[in-house]
């Protein structure tokens, strides 16, 4: 039985037909890479869907290689702190949140203190730094609101804060503020009734 | 300035957020203007102006410092320094409170100086998408000799839309013997790249404080992720508190630093589909993505003015190429249908041929292979 099993493992990317599209050395260095993931127990389709996409976008092959690489590892990350119980989407959207900029401690913060599925929150993560939001600031913003909010709450508060960033306001204090402000869309940011700050400091003013 | 930074803070409540970082921005700039001050002759200058912020991470107050140097067509200069900065209490229900000190000096060729020191008190009421205040300022003023006390009262309202603000607001001076009022109204609009301001006022019921109407315009103009081309121009009134006499001006200035002009706000999506608007701080993008859910599929629209071919590929299409058909009746729109499942997706769009792409409407994020990955997640 543990003999079918490690059979049906080492072939999952050799059963894959789309890993095709990719030469045959590329193919090989994907497949190990596969086959890896799926020996210890990670998803293997984001492994492939990425390597597909190196294709796609006329990647070489060591490139190729290096990207799915890099993929398995920070999924090995994700899963080491989110438990492995860990769903596929919530995996990739840890990665995504690792690579924003979020560290495995804060992964592992956010799983002790809301419940599955983590992907909404995480994902939200991952926009806020990449909206300019400070990494710090956008991990201690989530983490204030994981425990209550639910995943609508944290669309919301992400609109909100990039709505305010819109606005002008710097990216960590829009995200404080919205924090602060329990996500409710009603507290929002304004500009200046004195008008523009930027009309008005360009005034050459002499007394 | 000093507006934006209270409306922005009070909006906010007590912190709850134990290791965030505070923000600190900074910014020089360099401009050369044409000015005309009531009652003297016109003359151009050039001007260099330093501004540093920062504000509690916590958005529990500001502390912000400028100062300005303006050498004169005629060989004389003007300093002029000032630092302001404001604390909040915390939000409870729609109400909050602030409590701010400012002060300043400036100081004309050795031949006129100004010093000036404050402090305010204002509550601020807010809503979804409109607020207002009312504050009160007391201080003294100086103009060479003995100080004289200043008193403000001032109220005002704002109102937003997406991404234009609109405010109006009215306040009444007293400075020594000098009193006056002011009624202005103002606006912003934020486009992708520019920024455009203006205001209207009128000063009316005035004793020694000069009366008529004024009005300034701006358009600031991103050149790069630290710089921005600042055109500005207008008439503005004397300042009794600060002591800045009343002129006409049109300035031209670069200004390198942080620049405050942003991107608006992300397009609106189905209220059950998650996707963020497109904030890469330097790539335009001319391609707006829509997410629709429905019973069995999920239904992409792709709003690309001006193309001929679009073309999506993603995870959800194993990454081959699949061309958009335009949505009949709506030219800029083109749509495919899919099954995919919820969770993360990745997403690239291609027009007439050219390079993938992230649309707007998604996440950007680095792709591992030089290029802009677009995100979005399905719940």
């Amino acid at each position: 039985m543990i003999l079918t099993a490690l059979l049906l493992a080492t072939q999952v990317a050799a059963q894959d037909p789309r890993l095709e599209r990719l030469d045959p050395e590329t193919r090989s260095a994907v497949a190990a890479v596969v086959d890896s993931a799926h020996g210890v127990g990670l998803p293997v389709e984001p492994i492939i869907q990425r390597a597909l996409e190196g294709t796609t976008k006329g990647a070489a092959g060591p490139r190729i290689v290096a990207a799915v690489r890099g993929l398995a590892a920070d999924l090995g990350t994700a899963r080491s702190a989110l438990g492995t119980s860990a769903s596929t989407p919530e995996l990739e959207a840890a990665v995504a949140a690792l690579r924003a900029g979020a560290t495995p401690q804060i992964l592992a913060h956010l799983s002790d203190i809301r419940r599955p599925p983590l992907t909404m929150a995480l994902s939200v993560l991952a926009d806020l730094v990449a909206s300019g939001v400070p990494a710090d600031s956008a991990a201690a913003a989530v983490l204030a609101l994981a425990p209550k909010a639910r995943d609508a709450d944290l669309v919301e508060f992400r609109r909100a804060v990039e709505r305010d960033i819109a606005l002008g306001a710097p990216p960590g204090t829009a995200t404080s503020i919205r924090v602060n402000a329990g996500a409710a869309p009603g507290y929002t940011t304004s500009s200046d009734p004195n008008t523009a700050e930027h009309s008005s400091s360009l005034r050459p003013r002499r007394p | 300035m000093r507006t934006l930074a209270l409306i922005l803070l009070a909006c906010g409540a007590e912190a709850r957020v134990h290791t965030v970082i505070a923000q600190v921005t900074a910014n020089v700039e360099a401009g050369i203007s044409d000015v005309l001050y009531d009652g003297f002759l016109a003359s151009g200058a050039a001007s260099i102006s330093p501004t540093i912020r920062w504000e509690h991470p916590g958005g529990r107050g500001f502390i912000s410092a400028r100062a300005t140097y303006l050498q004169f067509q005629s060989g004389r200069h003007s300093l002029d320094g000032s630092a302001n900065g404001s604390w909040f209490t915390p939000l409870t229900r729609h109400w909050r409170g602030e409590l701010g000190a400012g002060a300043g000096a400036s100081d004309y060729a050795n031949i006129a100086s100004f010093s000036h020191g404050q402090i305010d008190a204002r509550l601020h009421v807010m809503d979804a998408d409109h607020g207002g205040w009312f504050g009160a300022t007391t201080g003294r003023s100086s103009f060479g000799g003995d100080p004289r006390p200043v008193t403000v009262v001032a109220s005002g309202f704002w109102l937003l839309r997406t991404d234009k603000t609109m405010f109006i607001s009215l306040d009444r001076s007293f400075i020594g013997d000098t009193a006056y009022t002011d009624v202005r109204s103002s606006g912003r609009w934020m486009m992708p790249r520019m920024v455009l301001e203006g205001i209207v006022g009128a000063r009316i019921w005035s004793r020694g404080g000069g009366r008529g109407v004024f009005g300034e315009g701006s358009a600031t103009l991103t050149i790069g992720r630290q710089a921005a081309l600042v055109v500005s121009a207008g008439r503005y009134p004397t300042d009794a508190i600060s002591g800045s006499i009343a002129g006409r001006y049109v300035t031209v200035a670069v200004r390198l630093g942080t620049i405050t002009v942003r991107r608006p706000a992300p397009p609106v999506f189905p209220a059950n589909v998650h996707a963020s608007g497109a904030h890469g701080s330097v790539i335009a993008t001319d391609t707006r993505l829509e997410v629709q859910i429905r019973r069995d599929d999920v239904r992409l629209t792709l709003y690309a003015p001006g193309a001929t071919t679009v073309e999506i590929s993603g995870d959800f299409t194993d990454w081959h190429p699949v061309p958009l058909s335009r949505n009949p009746g709506k030219g800029d729109a083109w749509g495919a249908t899919f099954r995919i499942p919820s969770g993360v997706h990745r997403i690239n769009v291609r027009r007439d041929g050219g390079p993938w792409m992230a649309p707007g409407g998604t996440t950007r994020s680095a792709d591992d292979y030089d290029g802009e990955v677009g995100v979005f997640v399905l719940p």
